[in-house]
C-alpha cells in the first residue's frame, strides 16, 4: 500500500494544493498501484514511514505555524534519508529550504531539507508560469502566486527552466530538487496539470519502472494546458 | 449642487451615460462613473454629503443582499444603489449621480477603504470574507488587514457583521461601533488560523475561539439560518434597523441570484457561482439529475482555477453531467479524478441540446458566463 501524506492540507492548502494527492493517488489506482491519502493536521504527529509527502502554498502565519510543528521530532528528515518522496509548493517549497523571511521581515531558519535561501522580491508574481523540467523531458504547467525569491545553494539543481512566468525569480529557474526532495513554485495543482511528473513520482518511489497508464483526458488536459499557456 | 465644478462634472457625466445608451447601446452605467471621476476626483465624497449611505462589502453575496437592503431602506424614502455588479469606485460614483437621500451601494472588497473614507456611511454591513480572485486580493489576511484599518479610523459608523466569519469580526474589533450577530457558528474555509495573532484556532461545532480572545460567542444577536441567502435576509434587515427601517421578510430563494431560461423545451435555472464557498454552497442546492457546469477564468472570475480542488463535487456523482465555458477543461479533469464523468460541450447552446425537452436542467455558472447568458 503507497501511503500519501498531505501534511497540514488546513495551513498549506491555499491554491488547491489538496489536490496533488487526489491525483498521485487517483493515478496510482489507474495504473494498478494500491494507495491512501492520509489528511495529517497541525495538531497531528506526523508518520515517518509514509512513502510520498505533501506540502502546498500558505499565507505567512500559516507557514510560520507548519514549519513551527514540523521542527519538532524531525519526522520529515527522518522518512527522507530513508527513501520517502517529498513535494512542497510555493511556501512549502521556502519552508523545507535554509532560510526565508516572514511577513514581519524576520529571517526563519527553515527544515534544511534543500539547500535554497528565500528572500522577499518588490514585485509579486502572479499568473501562468510553465517550465522545461530539469529530471524529465517534458514542460510543466502551473500558477505562480508569490513574492519570494529564492537562490539556489550547493548540491540541488533547478526543478525546470522557465520558459513562461517568473519561478524562483533569479537565473531564469524555477524550484529545487536533490534526489527525492522536490520544491517549485507551480501550483495549480501541478499534479492535475502535469500527469507525467505524477507518474514519475509514482515510479520513483515504488520502483516500478512501468508506469504507463494512458488517460486520455489527462493527455488532452496537459496538452491544452501548456498549448494556452504563452 | 454645492459649487459649479462639481455640478458641470455630474452634467457631462450625465451626458457621457446618454450618448453610450443612444448611440453604442450600453448600459452607461459604468462611464458616466468613469467620467465623472475623471473630471472631478473628490466627486463621490462631494455626492455623499448630505445622504444617509449604506455600504454592503464581503466575498459572497453583494450585490442581492444589497437589491433587498434597498428595498428595506425604500421604507423610509427614496434610494440610489448601485449598478448590479458594478462595485468598484466608478460604480459607487455612477450611483451617486441619482438624487435620493439614501444611497445603499454594494462595495468590492479591495475598494471598500476608500469608499468608506469618501461617502461616511452611516452603516456598512460586512458579510463574510473567503478565499476568492487570490490573483488580486493575493491573500485573504491582507483584505482584512485593510478593513480592520479603515474600520478603526470610522467612529461614526457602525458596521454590522457576522461574527461567525472570523475574518470579519478580526476586521472589526477595533470598530468603535459594531453589531456582531451570529448564526450559532459555521466552519470557514480559511479559517484554521488566527487572523488576530496568527495562532493555531480552536474550533468546535463551527464556533472558534482563540487565546488572544477572538471569538464568535461574543455576539450582540443570536439568530437561526440555515443557508447563506438567509443570513444575508436578516444581515440586511439588522443594517436597515440601524437607521429606522421597518423589518421586511423576503424569501431566501429572492437572494440567490439565478435566472431561468428556456430552449428546445429544456427549463433551466441558472445559478451565479464564482469561488470555493460559493461552489460549496450551491451544490448543496442541486437535486436535478441533470446539471451544466460553466467554467471562465477571466479576471473578475479569477484567473487561477486552482481553488476547484477544494470544493467537493461528490454530490455531482451519479447525475448527468454537462460542462462547458473556457475552462471546461479544467472542471471536466478535476471531476474526473473525483471519479465523476461528464460531458465537454462547446457553447451553452451545445450543453443544453445534451438533454431533452422537458427536462429541468440545474446551471452552476461562472461570474462572466452568468453575466452573457443574462443578457
Amino acid at each position: 500500500m503507497l501511503t500519501i501524506v498531505r501534511i497540514h492540507n488546513e495551513l498549506l492548502g491555499t491554491y488547491g494544493d489538496r489536490g496533488n494527492a487526489d491525483v498521485l493517488a487517483f493515478r496510482a489506482h489507474l495504473n494498478g498501484i494500491a494507495a491512501e491519502v492520509i489528511d495529517i493536521s497541525y495538531l497531528e504527529t506526523l508518520p515517518k514511514s509514509a512513502d510520498i509527502y505533501l506540502m502546498g502554498g500558505a499565507e505567512d502565519a500559516a507557514q510560520a505555524l507548519s514549519l513551527s510543528a514540523l521542527q519538532n521530532g524531525g519526522a520529515l528528515a527522518s522518512a527522507i534519508s530513508q527513501g520517502a518522496t517529498l513535494l512542497a509548493i510555493c511556501a512549502g517549497f521556502q519552508i523545507i529550504g535554509e532560510s526565508f523571511t516572514d511577513g514581519l521581515g524576520q529571517e526563519i531558519r527553515g527544515l534544511g531539507l534543500l539547500n535554497v535561501r528565500t528572500t522577499p522580491g518588490e514585485q509579486r508574481f502572479v499568473g501562468d508560469i510553465k517550465v522545461k523540467a530539469s529530471f524529465l523531458d517534458c514542460e510543466f504547467t502551473g500558477f505562480e502566486n508569490h513574492g519570494g525569491r529564492t537562490i539556489l545553494g550547493e548540491g540541488v539543481q533547478p526543478f525546470g527552466n522557465v520558459l513562461v512566468g517568473h519561478g524562483n525569480g533569479a537565473e531564469s529557474v524555477d524550484g529545487a530538487i536533490s534526489e527525492n526532495v522536490f520544491g517549485t513554485y507551480l501550483h495549480g495543482p501541478v499534479l492535475a496539470r502535469n500527469p507525467e511528473f505524477a507518474d514519475f513520482l509514482l515510479a520513483k518511489t515504488t520502483g516500478q519502472s512501468t508506469i504507463n497508464y494512458v488517460d486520455d483526458l489527462a493527455v488532452e488536459y496537459a496538452r491544452w494546458r501548456r498549448s494556452v499557456t504563452k | 449642487m454645492p459649487n459649479r465644478g462639481l455640478k458641470r462634472a455630474v452634467l457631462i457625466a450625465l451626458l457621457s451615460a446618454w450618448a453610450s445608451k443612444t448611440f453604442a447601446k450600453k448600459s452607461g452605467e459604468t462611464i458616466s462613473g468613469r467620467v465623472l471621476l475623471f473630471l472631478r476626483p473628490s466627486a463621490i465624497s462631494e455626492l455623499s454629503q448630505g445622504r444617509r449611505v449604506l455600504l454592503v462589502s464581503g466575498t459572497n453575496g453583494k450585490t442581492s443582499t444589497t437589491r433587498f437592503l434597498v428595498r428595506i431602506i425604500e421604507q423610509l424614502g427614496a434610494v440610489t444603489t448601485s449598478p448590479s455588479g458594478s462595485n468598484l469606485s466608478w460604480g459607487v460614483a455612477g450611483s451617486l449621480l441619482k438624487r435620493a437621500n439614501y444611497a445603499v451601494l454594494e462595495v468590492d472588497e479591495l475598494h471598500l477603504a476608500n469608499v468608506i473614507k469618501q461617502t461616511q456611511p452611516e452603516v456598512v454591513l460586512l458579510l463574510n470574507l473567503t478565499r476568492d480572485q487570490l490573483h488580486r486580493m493575493h491573500e485573504v489576511k491582507r483584505v482584512a488587514d485593510r478593513w480592520r484599518e479603515i474600520a478603526e479610523q470610522s467612529p461614526d459608523t457602525t458596521f454590522v457583521i457576522d461574527i461567525d466569519d472570523p475574518f470579519v469580526n478580526y476586521a472589526t474589533q477595533k470598530a468603535a461601533k459594531v453589531l456582531r450577530v451570529s448564526f450559532g457558528g459555521r466552519s470557514h474555509p480559511d479559517g484554521a488560523v488566527c487572523p488576530n495573532c496568527g495562532g493555531y484556532m480552536k474550533w468546535s461545532s463551527g464556533s472558534y475561539e482563540c487565546s488572544c480572545g477572538l471569538s464568535n460567542k461574543s455576539y450582540d444577536k443570536l439568530l437561526v439560518a440555515t443557508s447563506a441567502p438567509e443570513r444575508n435576509s436578516i444581515l440586511a434587515n439588522i443594517a436597515g434597523s440601524v437607521i429606522g427601517a421597518p423589518w421586511l421578510e423576503v424569501s431566501p430563494s429572492e437572494l440567490e441570484r439565478t435566472i431561468s431560461i428556456e430552449s428546445g423545451g429544456v427549463t433551466a435555472s441558472i445559478r451565479l457561482t464564482k469561488n470555493p464557498a460559493s461552489w460549496t454552497e450551491a451544490l448543496t442546492g442541486i437535486n436535478s439529475n441533470q446539471v451544466i457546469l460553466i467554467l471562465n477564468a477571466r479576471e473578475v472570475d479569477g484567473i487561477d482555477t486552482s481553488w476547484l480542488y477544494d470544493v467537493d463535487f461528490q454530490i455531482l456523482q451519479g447525475r448527468k453531467v454537462v460542462v462547458t465555458g473556457e475552462r471546461a477543461l479544467d472542471i471536466q479533469y478535476r471531476l474526473h479524478v473525483q471519479g465523476i464523468e461528464s460531458i465537454a460541450a462547446e457553447s451553452f447552446a451545445t450543453a443544453i441540446s445534451q438533454f431533452s425537452s422537458g427536462e429541468h436542467v440545474q446551471v452552476l455558472s461562472a461570474y462572466t458566463a452568468f453575466f452573457e447568458l443574462s443578457r
